[in-house]
């Protein structure tokens, strides 16, 4: 292996029409990364294909390849980064990871536990890195405070309330607790390493005008006692927020010996003039860390962190919360988890 | 504000005090402060803290005998400061001396027991407040204010957290005695249930609670309360209650409440200067406007004009009893309780 990973760029489709972290997010994210030069592109349905028509030229490669098997079938491919439409997500996943190649898989990996499930067994199977998109919990605020934690520093967490409150932007069809709530999830588990054993959970619609949620209010109930609540959504647009950014992301963790309080809108340098006032900071943002965490996770030949399994476990939470919300109950989850 | 409607050569109502404990003091500095009212009186079971409370306070009149003292033709009105599970009987007393009460929260430890003192006051025609304080606090007041001027539309979700250590004394104490204080949920926990019910201007259908025994597991209350309510408009709250933070130093309150067209913060750290010192870090608070003499003027309002809208009503004070016994029931079932079941099918 090289040192460069050569990146097939394999779809560009999210939950919503508009949605394209293909292009938004991981490209730049690759183009600036030393450790990966991006070298094919390719889709999976008509507009995919349009799409990676256009972007070849744009990027000077070659033409895209015909179909999947072929493009999976490139030497020079050593990561896929699937972006491919959530409902054949995983069947892309699992056809990259049979090819022999690595994948970064966009949030969700799959909609169902049971996709996801079938995804994690075959990244187990074949020992290739399955890295799900769950880049928040690479925030510098939250880096540090999973090793803070981690150390004890709070002694053993008790508690964690989570806000995860994005402003504006295009709702998601899917609803935010399909689209956000992967995003907060991941972080607790990441915060505390302990596995949700329960789940209660009410979605509101608040704000949009469309009949999907956009408000999910989730009460875990964890290993050890421990117990989270996350409050997570779309509002409106706020004029301090740009489009789609995040009004409010925080995390206070309770433990036996102390407390934490996490706001990833920090560190920030605080602009304030006429108009609305906004923050800035400097240095590698979390898509960035997240691609650091691929290639080392290659490099070392072990699984990433997060893993495809967490990513089944966060999929049963979220099921678990639809269940819940229509049920107006709590669910349990199964006592083995899926790891 | 309305002003008291009585000739200018009428004594100021006569107030009396009873139970002598620590939130008494402050209730009597309120009463001290103010020329709408004066202290008439301290009773308590116990003559020893009765009589020291009565000289303390200038030496007023002090008797172990309720009775004794409603009795007495000075006493219009009494602030009862006595342990929860005393509350219905002291109210029932109260209000069938023809007294106006502003009753300590919670008004009482159970919904059909709070029905029957607001059902009592309404037929003896005289005035039963619960002091649900936080709502008189400049905090309270100033969410208050921006939620009701509209400044970020319909409120639909609200955090309210009031964290911190033990406060309460040894394995000894009332509080710690589900039977006598209701639990934390009806103690404390009223506090937030009801000042959230009050900024979301909606009215609660269930509640999903989860308690923590931090201090001991011996515990027969939980020091920490996590309440979730929902509302028949939309909305919901998450409230924390805690007294088994650690270091118990802590003291802490966070707001959030987003609204259709925005969201208002009360950030943890917003609230004070910061002070470090030799001894450690610490926050100054601001000079605030103290809440008990607001809420005695609220309550003394109501007196004077019992027909003008109250800043506290009878039934704000069932529905936060009724919050509380949802809260230690969900917590007991570990599953949503609907106020509808506590309310007994009817809604105050």
């Amino acid at each position: 292996m090289s040192d460069t990973l050569g990146v097939l760029l394999l779809g560009f489709a999210g939950l919503g029409p508009d949605q394209d972290h293909q292009q938004d997010m991981y490209l730049p994210a690759f183009s600036t990364h030393d450790g990966f030069e991006v070298v094919a592109v390719a889709g999976d349905d008509a507009a995919g294909r349009t799409t990676a028509e256009r972007l070849a030229g744009k990027l000077g490669l070659p033409a895209p390849a015909a179909d999947l098997a072929t493009a999976l079938a490139d030497p020079a491919v050593d990561v896929v980064s699937v972006c491919v439409s959530p409902e054949r997500r995983a069947d892309a996943v699992i056809a990259a990871l049979r090819a022999g190649k690595h994948v970064l898989a966009d949030k969700p990996l799959a909609l169902t536990a049971a996709d996801a499930a079938r995804v994690a067994a075959v990244a187990a199977e074949t020992g290739l890195v399955c890295l799900p998109a769950h880049h928040q919990r690479f925030h510098p605020m939250i880096g540090a405070a999973r090793g803070a934690v981690a150390a004890g520093k709070v002694g053993l967490p008790w508690n964690v309330q989570a806000d995860f409150l994005v402003a504006g932007g295009t709702p998601s069809p899917a609803g935010e607790l399909a689209n956000f709530a992967v995003y907060p999830i991941d972080v607790v588990l990441a915060l505390t390493g302990q596995r949700v054993r329960r789940v209660f959970a009410r979605l509101s619609t608040h704000w949009s005008d469309g009949g999907a949620d956009d408000h999910a209010l989730l009460f875990l109930d964890h290993d050890n006692g421990l117990t989270s609540t996350i409050s997570v959504g779309r509002t409106r647009e706020l004029a301090d927020t740009p489009p789609a950014g995040l009004a409010l992301h925080r995390y206070r963790v309770s433990g036996s010996h102390g407390v934490l309080d996490i706001d990833a809108s920090r560190p920030a340098v605080v602009l304030r003039r006429a108009e609305a006032s906004s923050h800035t900071w400097h240095g590698a943002g979390t898509v960035d860390r997240l691609l650091d965490e691929l290639r080392a996770a290659i490099a070392a030949g072990r699984p990433s962190a997060p893993s495809a399994a967490d990513a089944v476990h966060i999929a049963e939470i979220v099921d678990a919360a639809r269940t819940s919300a229509a049920s107006g109950t709590p669910v349990e989850l199964s006592q083995e988890g899926s790891r | 504000m309305a002003r008291h409607s009585v000739i200018e050569d009428t004594p100021p109502p006569g107030v009396l005090i009873v139970g002598a404990g620590f939130i008494a003091d402050h209730h009597g500095a309120a009463l001290r402060a103010t020329p709408r009212a004066r202290l008439a009186g301290i009773v308590d079971v116990d003559a020893g803290r009765a009589s020291a409370a009565a000289t303390a306070a200038g030496g007023v009149a002090w008797s172990t005998d309720l009775g004794e003292a409603l009795a007495r033709p000075d006493v219009d009105a009494v602030i009862v400061c006595t342990p929860n599970m005393t509350h219905e009987p002291i109210a029932l007393q109260v209000a069938a001396a023809g007294k106006h009460l502003l009753m300590e929260k919670p008004l009482t430890i159970t919904v059909p027991s709070a029905r029957a003192v607001v059902e009592a006051f309404d037929a003896a025609g005289t005035v039963v407040m619960a002091a649900h304080t936080h709502r008189f606090y400049d905090y309270g007041r100033a969410v208050d204010d921006a939620i009701a001027g509209g400044a970020i539309g319909r409120p639909v979700f609200a955090r309210l957290a009031m964290l911190g250590g033990w406060i309460w004394p040894d394995w000894r104490a009332w509080v710690l005695d589900p039977a006598k204080s209701g639990g934390h949920a009806l103690h404390n926990g009223v506090h937030l249930l009801d000042l959230v019910s009050w900024w979301l201007r909606d009215e609660p259908v269930s509640v999903y609670a989860r308690g923590r025994k931090r201090t001991a597991e011996e515990l027969r209350i939980h020091d920490y309360l996590e309440m979730h309510v929902e509302y028949a408009g939309g909305a919901s709250a998450v409230c924390e209650m805690s007294r088994g933070h650690r270091p118990s130093t802590i003291d802490r309150r966070d707001v959030l409440v987003a609204g259709t067209d925005g969201v208002l913060q009360l950030p943890a750290e917003g609230w004070g200067s910061p002070l470090v010192t030799e001894s450690g870090a610490s926050l100054l608070p601001p000079q605030a406007a103290n809440g008990f003499a607001v809420q005695l003027d609220a309550w003394l309002d109501a007196i004077a004009d019992p027909a003008a809208e109250r800043a506290m009503t009878p039934a704000d004070a069932v529905r936060a009893v009724a919050l509380g016994v949802a809260t230690e029931l969900s917590i007991e079932r570990a599953e949503p309780v609907t106020l509808d079941e506590v309310m007994g099918g009817v809604l105050a």
